[in-house]
């Protein structure tokens, strides 16, 4: 059997309300998507959140996918959910502009220390040195194993302009890991 | 992640975009980031969240709930009716209506009649109390000796009942 009729299949059972089949797929992506969400945050609780509320989110959604790379479809709600995350972050640090000593205890940027005190590795550390959107597309391209047709139509932006951006980003990418 | 299937679309792509001269260094740098990525893998995803999360999963779908889309046509349908509602409410054209009809708190039995005492119960009842009233009054004028001297008080208390009842009404 094809891996993509036994997804078909799978994602059938999920459509039906299937416990097992919802299982299934947290195990095919739940490691990429992980990977996906640390990458864009160099934070594993924070990953840990996101990841779980991705699942959830599938489960709502699922009735709404209908048919074509399931892969692209999934990575547009994480997509979706790490911009969800990063606008409300904007919002909370509206909230406490007053207290800006304690704002500065908080991680600014999307990734700026892991909290689980691990060290960060030097791919992440050089990452984070990467502007937001150069970053988005690099590691969504890495994870999601998209097309660049895919990669651009999410991004709403022209396939060229994705190729430019990927080229140039890792281009730069390679000189902070060499420097 | 090497053998990502867009690679096999990528070299076509770069020439299209960049041009053959560009393609080959473009191609490159693409292929040295997958290969950057390779060697330095995220933090693998703990086998507890995968299994906590199966579990939530499987909470939620086994506690029934109505589906979205049944809320959104019902919802809709709902919001659709009150507008309607609203629009017919308050969307009248700001014209004297031909027939205008008033209200009265006045039984219609009373003001359609000649005789409004005779229509309503309680008129009827308070103009006896002050016809027997009268009597007493006229009583008391007539018979100056024989009447007992509280009984000008009694009519009094008798008049005072009789006006605090009718204010109740």
């Amino acid at each position: 059997m094809g891996a993509s009729v036994e997804l078909t299949q799978v994602i059938n059972g999920c459509k039906s309300g299937d416990a097992e089949c919802f299982a299934q797929v947290v195990d095919l992506y739940g490691g990429r998507c992980y990977g996906y969400f640390y990458r864009l945050t160099g934070d594993r609780d924070l990953s840990d959140e996101l990841l779980s509320e991705l699942f959830m989110k599938l489960v709502e959604k699922i009735g709404s996918y209908k048919g074509g790379s399931f892969e692209s479809w999934l990575f547009r709600i994480a997509l979706n959910i790490f911009h969800d995350h990063l606008r409300s972050r904007k919002r909370q640090k509206k909230l406490v502009e007053g207290r800006r000593a304690d704002v500065e205890r908080r991680p600014t940027e999307t990734a700026q220390s892991d909290l689980t005190g691990d060290k960060l590795d030097r791919l992440q550390m050089q990452l984070n040195r990467l502007d937001a959107d150069t970053r988005d597309l690099i590691v969504l391209r890495y994870y999601s194993e998209m097309s660049f047709k895919e990669i651009a139509e999410i991004r709403s932006e022209p396939i060229g302009t994705a190729l430019s951006k990927l080229h140039r980003g890792l281009g730069k990418l390679r000189e902070l890991m060499e420097g | 992640m090497e053998n990502n299937p867009s690679h096999d679309e990528l070299r076509e792509l770069l020439e299209r975009f960049f041009g053959p001269s560009q393609a080959d260094s473009a191609e490159q740098d693409i292929r040295d980031g997958d290969r950057l990525f390779d060697g330095s893998p995220s933090p693998p995803v703990a086998a507890e969240l995968l299994t906590e999360i199966k579990q939530r999963i499987a909470v939620r779908l086994s506690v029934p709930h109505k589906p979205a889309h049944l809320l959104y046509r019902y919802g809709g349908a709902a919001a659709a009716v009150i507008v309607v509602a609203l629009i017919g409410f308050f969307g009248r054209p700001a014209q004297e209506p031909s027939d205008i009809r008033y209200a009265s708190l006045i039984p219609a039995a009373i003001w359609d009649s000649d005789d409004i005492i005779s229509d309503d119960m309680k008129l009827a009842y308070f103009r006896s109390e002050l016809r027997r009233v009268e009597a007493q009054m006229l009583a008391i004028d007539a018979d100056d000796g024989e009447v007992a001297t509280g009984a000008l008080d009694e009519v009094e208390m008798e008049l005072i009942r009789i006006e605090r009842q009718f204010w109740k009404e």
